[in-house]
Formats: C-alpha cells, sequence, structure tokens
C-alpha cells in the first residue's frame, strides 16, 4: 500500500487542473434537464472531447488517453474538485462504451465509440417499461426480424435523456412467444428514426429529465445488435454491473457535495440542530470511505482482479449517502430551503440536488434489489419467499 | 499511489484465520467462560505462531512487519474473539516502545515471556489482569485498574484505537457470518427465515457498513505507519466506522436470530459483549466524533476531492 502519489501521477493532476481551469465555462450551465440546458451540456461534453478529455480510459484510438484507473480517479477528483457540468453523456461514456469494448465487433468499435468519446452523440439508456421495472425480465416490446432489419414495435419509459438524446440502447425481445430473459437482444436505435415517438416525461423538478418512448414498425438495421441475438441478458447485466460499479459515480461528486456542506454547516452553525453537525461530519466521513473503496476497487481490478456483486453494495451506499447529505442541507438551510434561487440570486443547488438524490435509491436498480442482490449472491442467503 | 493490500499481507492473515479456526472455536470461549478464562496453552500457540513477535524487530527475534498487518491480524483475533490479550500487549505497546526508545525487552516479547501492559489514562482500566473489583460484561476480559503512571501519550491512544478498530471489523464479520448461517438453517412458515427480505436487507446492510469500514481501517493503519500529520483524524474515522458497523452487526445478528439470539445458548454473545468493550475503549464514539468534528469543520484538514489523499 503507498498512499503517496507518483511524480507522474501529480503532474498529471496539475495538468487536468489547469485545463479545466482556463475552459471551464463561465457561468454555471442550466439544468441538463431541460432543453436548452440540455443543449449547453452538449457543447461542453464537445469541449472536453476536444481538450482529449471526454474519456480518459478509453484506448487513444477511440479518442481516449489510455490512462489507468489512478489515472481515472485523479482526472474525477480534478473535475468535480473544479465544480465542472455533470456529464450529460454518461449513460454513453459510462455505460455502453465499456459494454460495446466488452461486446461490440470492430465495426461497431469504430462506428459508436468515436463519436461517443467525442460527444457528438448522446445517448438514452431504453430498458424499462411501464410493466418492467425492477422486474426487467418482464418486458414486452418486440423486435422481430424482416430480411436485414429488425422491426421494433411498443414502449420503453424513464429513459433518461432520452427527450433530447440522440440515440438509446435497449433490450427487445427478438423470439417470438419467450419469456423472462431468454429471447432477448440488446439493440442501438436512432431516436430520430421514422415510427419512434418520443413523450417527455416531467420530473419532480418540473422538467422533463426523461421520456417515454413509443415503437411503431421502427426499422433497425441487425448490425445495430450488440453480441448474439437471444444474447441480450447477458449484455445488460454487464452494462447494469458498470452502472452501479465504478463508473457511474465517482468519488468526487460525494466529496465535493460533502465539502459544500461543511461549508454551509459553518455559514448556518447558529441555528443548526445539534445532530446536524455530527450529520455533517459523518458526511465526509462516508464520502472519503467511498472514495478509499474505490480506489481499493480501481487497484483490485488494475492488478486483474474485477468486481461482482459487490457493485450492489456501492450502489446502495452511495445513492444513500447522497440523499442524506442533501437532507441535512435542506434542514441547515431551514426557510430558504424551498427558495429556487436564493435573494443574491445563485441557484439553490441543494434543493435541486435533494429532489435528484431521491432518484438514486431508485435508478440503476432499487437498492431493495441491490440489497437482495447482496444477500443472495455475496451472502448466500436463501432465495426464497418474496423476492 | 497504490490502495492494495500486498498478497503476501494476506496469506499471513489467511494463515492466522486458518490455525484460530482449528484451535479457537467457540467451544474454546465457552470452556474458558466456564473454567477460568486463560488458558497458557493458547498462548503459547499464539507464541509458536510467532504472533506476540509481529512487531517485534527481526534482530530482535521479532517478525519486524508493519501496522498494517498487525490490523490484518487483529482483525483475525477480533473474527475468533480472542481470550487472550494479544491486541494490546503485542499489537499496541510493541510500537509504542519501539517509538519511545524503549527496545530493552523487545526480544522477551518475541518469547512470549513479557507481555507489556498497554494502559492509556483515556481508559479506566487495562484488559489484561486480575482485579476482582471490576467485571467486564465481555466474560473473557480481565479487567484491572490503571496503574498510576498511565500514559496519556496520543501516539499510545491512536494505537490502541487502530488495533481496537481491527477487531471490531473482525467482531463484525463473525457475528454477520453467524446471522447469515443461522438464517438458513431457522425454519419459519415453512421456509428458511433467511429467504425473508426483512432479514436479508438488515444483513445485507450491515454488509454496507463492513464493505465501507475495512478500506478505512486500512487507510489509518498506513497513515498511523507513515507518521501523515493527519493520522490522528484517520483513526478517529477508523473507530467511528468500525463500532458503528460492530453495533449493527452485533444488533441485526440478535434481531435475526429470534430469542435464540437473547440467550446464552448462542455463541453470538461473546462477540457482540467483545464489541461493547472495544467501542468504548481507547476513546468512545463521542472522543472520536469530537477529533473528526474538531479537524473537518471547526479545523483546517484539506476536505474535498482533490484531498484524498495528503
Ligand atoms: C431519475 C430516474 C432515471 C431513470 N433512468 C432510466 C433510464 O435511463 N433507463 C431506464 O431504462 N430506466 C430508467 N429509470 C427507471 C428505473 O430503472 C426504474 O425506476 C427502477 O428499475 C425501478 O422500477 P420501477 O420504477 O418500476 O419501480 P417498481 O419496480 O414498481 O418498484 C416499486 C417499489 O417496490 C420495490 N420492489 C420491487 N420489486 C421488489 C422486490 N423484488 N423486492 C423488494 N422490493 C421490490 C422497489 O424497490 C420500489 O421501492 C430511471 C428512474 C429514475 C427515477
Amino acid at each position: 500500500m503507498q498512499l503517496q502519489y507518483t511524480p507522474r501521477q501529480q503532474a498529471f493532476r496539475a495538468e487536468v487542473r489547469e485545463w479545466l481551469a482556463s475552459n471551464l465555462p463561465e457561468k454555471p450551465l442550466l439544468t441538463l434537464e431541460g432543453e436548452e440546458g440540455f443543449h449547453q451540456h452538449v457543447e461542453w461534453e464537445r469541449k472536453l472531447a476536444q481538450g482529449n478529455w471526454g474519456m480518459v480510459t478509453w484506448p487513444t484510438s477511440y479518442g481516449g488517453r489510455g490512462l489507468d484507473l489512478i489515472e481515472w480517479l485523479i482526472f474525477e477528483e480534478e473535475y468535480w474538485g473544479a465544480g465542472a457540468p455533470l456529464r450529460v453523456n454518461q449513460n454513453g461514456i459510462f455505460l455502453l462504451g465499456p459494454t460495446i469494448m466488452e461486446y461490440g465487433t470492430e465495426e461497431q468499435k469504430a462506428r459508436f465509440l468515436t463519436p461517443m468519446a467525442a460527444g457528438e452523440k448522446i445517448w438514452a439508456q431504453a430498458w424499462s417499461e411501464p410493466g418492467a421495472g425492477s422486474d426487467m425480465a418482464a418486458i414486452k416490446t418486440t423486435a422481430y426480424r424482416d430480411g436485414d432489419h429488425y422491426v421494433i414495435n411498443g414502449q420503453k419509459t424513464w429513459s433518461s435523456r432520452a427527450s433530447f438524446a440522440d440515440w438509446g440502447f435497449g433490450l427487445f425481445r427478438t423470439e417470438e412467444g419467450s419469456q423472462r430473459h431468454k429471447g432477448l437482444s440488446f439493440i442501438l436505435f436512432d431516436l430520430n428514426a421514422p415510427g419512434v415517438t418520443r413523450r417527455p416525461i416531467r420530473q419532480l423538478h418540473g422538467n422533463p429529465g426523461f421520456a417515454e418512448l413509443f415503437f411503431d414498425e421502427v426499422r433497425v438495421p441487425v448490425e445495430n445488435r450488440l453480441a448474439g441475438e437471444g444474447e441480450g441478458w447477458k449484455v445488460a447485466m454487464a452494462t447494469a454491473g458498470f452502472e452501479r460499479g465504478l463508473m457511474l459515480r465517482s468519488p468526487g461528486r460525494f466529496q465535493a457535495a460533502a465539502k459544500r456542506l461543511v461549508e454551509l454547516f459553518r455559514k448556518h452553525e447558529h441555528n443548526a440542530a445539534p445532530s446536524a453537525r455530527e450529520a455533517v461530519a459523518k458526511a465526509w466521513m462516508e464520502s472519503q470511505a467511498y472514495a478509499y473503496n474505490t480506489y481499493a476497487v480501481a487497484a483490485k481490478i488494475m492488478a486483474g482482479g474485477s468486481i461482482g456483486a459487490e457493485a450492489s453494495l456501492n450502489k446502495i451506499f452511495w445513492s444513500e449517502l447522497d440523499r442524506a447529505m442533501h437532507r441535512t442541507a435542506m434542514h441547515l438551510l431551514g426557510a430558504a430551503a424551498e427558495l429556487q434561487q436564493f435573494a443574491d440570486g445563485s441557484a439553490n443547488d441543494w434543493l435541486e440536488g435533494y429532489i435528484f438524490s431521491l432518484s438514486g435509491p431508485i435508478y440503476a436498480g432499487s437498492n431493495e434489489i441491490q440489497r437482495n442482490i447482496t444477500a443472495e449472491r455475496l451472502l448466500g442467503m436463501p432465495r426464497v419467499g418474496a423476492g | 499511489m497504490d490502495f492494495l493490500i500486498a498478497p503476501e499481507r494476506l496469506e499471513l492473515a489467511e494463515a492466522v484465520r486458518d490455525y484460530l479456526s482449528g484451535t479457537h472455536g467457540p467451544e474454546v470461549l465457552r470452556k474458558l467462560d466456564a473454567d477460568g478464562n486463560r488458558d497458557t496453552a493458547i498462548w503459547q500457540g499464539l507464541v509458536e505462531m510467532g504472533l506476540p513477535g509481529l512487531l517485534v524487530p527481526e534482530d530482535q527475534g521479532g517478525l519486524g512487519m508493519g501496522l498494517l498487518d498487525a490490523v490484518l491480524i487483529a482483525r483475525e483475533c477480533g473474527r475468533f474473539c480472542l481470550a487472550e490479550p494479544l491486541v494490546e500487549s503485542a499489537y499496541v505497546s510493541v510500537p509504542w516502545m519501539i517509538a519511545r526508545g524503549d527496545t530493552g525487552r523487545l526480544a522477551e516479547v518475541a518469547t512470549g515471556d513479557f507481555r507489556p501492559i498497554a494502559a492509556h489514562s483515556i481508559n479506566g482500566w487495562h484488559s489484561d489482569g486480575e482485579d476482582g473489583s471490576l467485571h467486564s460484561v465481555d466474560p473473557l476480559r480481565n479487567l484491572a485498574q490503571l496503574p498510576d503512571d498511565a500514559s496519556d501519550d496520543p501516539h499510545l491512544l491512536d494505537l490502541g484505537a487502530l488495533m481496537a478498530s481491527a477487531q471490531l471489523v473482525g467482531l463484525a464479520e463473525a457475528m454477520l457470518d453467524q446471522a447469515v448461517e443461522y438464517s438458513k438453517l431457522r425454519e419459519q412458515f415453512g421456509q428458511p427465515v433467511g429467504g425473508f427480505q426483512a432479514i436479508k436487507h438488515k444483513l445485507a446492510d450491515v454488509a454496507v457498513a463492513l464493505e465501507f469500514a475495512r478500506p478505512v481501517l486500512w487507510r489509518a493503519a498506513q497513515a498511523l505507519e507513515d507518521g501523515e500529520g493527519s493520522a490522528a483524524l484517520h483513526v478517529s474515522h477508523a473507530k467511528l466506522a468500525a463500532s458503528d458497523a460492530a453495533y449493527l452487526a452485533g444488533e441485526s445478528a440478535i434481531q435475526v436470530h429470534g430469542a435464540m439470539g437473547y440467550t446464552y445458548e448462542v455463541d453470538l454473545h461473546f462477540w457482540m459483549k467483545r464489541a461493547w468493550a472495544l467501542s468504548g475503549a481507547w476513546g468512545g464514539r463521542g472522543f472520536h466524533a469530537r477529533r473528526v468534528d474538531d479537524a473537518i469543520i471547526g479545523g483546517d484538514h484539506p476536505i474535498g476531492p482533490q484531498n484524498t489523499f495528503a
């Protein structure tokens, strides 16, 4: 164990810091859950890509920097430490990207990865259906074969970013009459293809952060299928692993929030509840613990290991930490918690953050499901009874 | 930067685990509890494994290892609820003696003939003696009044708190394992109780608490070993995370065992009681929470994503 960064790592940190300092948007961007903010964020993705910072761990041949996971963590620390914008293309770069690298053909890699790293195409994930949330194997949307095309019919929902994104990836039933996780295929589709209708759904904060998608005889070339026909479940599980595991939520985001929370507490200490002090210290401790754990997992992967069901522990931990931290901030703000904008005109990021944090325990597989996975696969408890 | 525990270190801990699982099972705890709680054969076995000399320099007959190794072994001692006070004497006192240059008797520590007592004024008593006036809830602890010259050295306190944290992690892991095992065997409503989600989720939460206490412990050990300026903060963090995990594990494990868990008949209580004792020893929750608080909220310890490590 070696807790000091190497001179090379420090130089890299300095390079990231410098680039961010001279390239960050001057004003905070509008929320990416609204149309205007979405496009501002796309601009930011492209700027990142111009600096070659789109996806630092990817091979250089796809627009990455070929960096290792520790360097990725350093990048993320600088990114969140600088207060840089959320990543509008996270579904693409953190979820689909690694999945394509694992399951895609050379042709698919060339076709999809480079534009993804360049921020040219923004991706949405289309798994859930109205009748298939936690029970994802219950999906019904079909894709039947017609020559060298699939023809998709049905409906997806709660697809983040799909209100404005360019492309989607999803699971479709390619074998007629198949049940549960059999007969599904993982297919990439153009959200602007004829027959696709998007209905943006307003979320708790009032913005259309996700959308319902209707498919009416949508034709998709067979070469848009990732891995074999009928292998979709396996591929989707790999993607879900990326989602819960290392990449989706790097610790910097929570450490930055914990730091802001400490600052907020210092400002409001005079009328804070006695318990707030402990909650604030706990936010720091948990965000640090999450960071250490991520470093440990990164080191383990770099040494040839892998993460499995432990990803569920991660997902439970960061989502509940995020919610607790933002709840504490709401309490500290007192009456001002309700304001969308403070008197000085600055946005109430705590309120927006709190609302968003409520979704963390739901998306990427609800925390109840993650607890089931933990109990059954990690602890080896019996798979009987409810769930 | 490499936040990975070297495989050799894990192998050593694994060997200790194998040894203790063969020689220090629950039947030993029950026997010690019934017949008086020391057995020289157990101490002798630890000496033969070289464990008292783990941190004693090689030129004095020890293994010359570091705090991270000791933490890994202390965790195993917690896992098996080891009755002998190996951790406090060999992994708290020894590095403290070395730091003070008090190395005259270290060779005797390695041979097991001298068992130094680590006594810090923050504790009301120490755990390797027979005083008669003090009874711990943990039947395997032998409390004795602190000597008058008990130290108030903060380094000693950090060593003690670190090693208590390591044992707490091991205790919590063992309690989780026991609860999982019991949940598979005990049937109600025609199925193992471990099939019920309310039970699964309780134990999943223990697994989460442990997953995020362990790396904090590793970090604290390495920080103390390296003499990092903020080591005390990391130790306090570890003590809080470990004792919270241990309390959660104990309470959850009792609940999963039902009334059986409330009896002396299952072994669980040994672990739980040790956890209560160690959570308070070497600075309780209040002390460590205040140290974190002073550094993070009241102090100027640099925080935020760019300060994960110094
Ligand atoms: C902000 C946000 C973004 C999202 N983005 C996407 C996206 O981009 N793409 C996409 O495909 N989906 C997305 N989702 C959908 C998300 O994946 C689902 O909401 C999630 O899987 C839960 O499904 P559900 O909402 O149908 O809840 P339900 O499955 O109806 O569950 C309702 C409640 O019952 C609990 N429950 C269900 N089954 C069990 C069980 N077996 N044991 C115990 N409890 C159970 C759940 O935990 C939950 O608390 C998003 C959701 C949110 C909130």
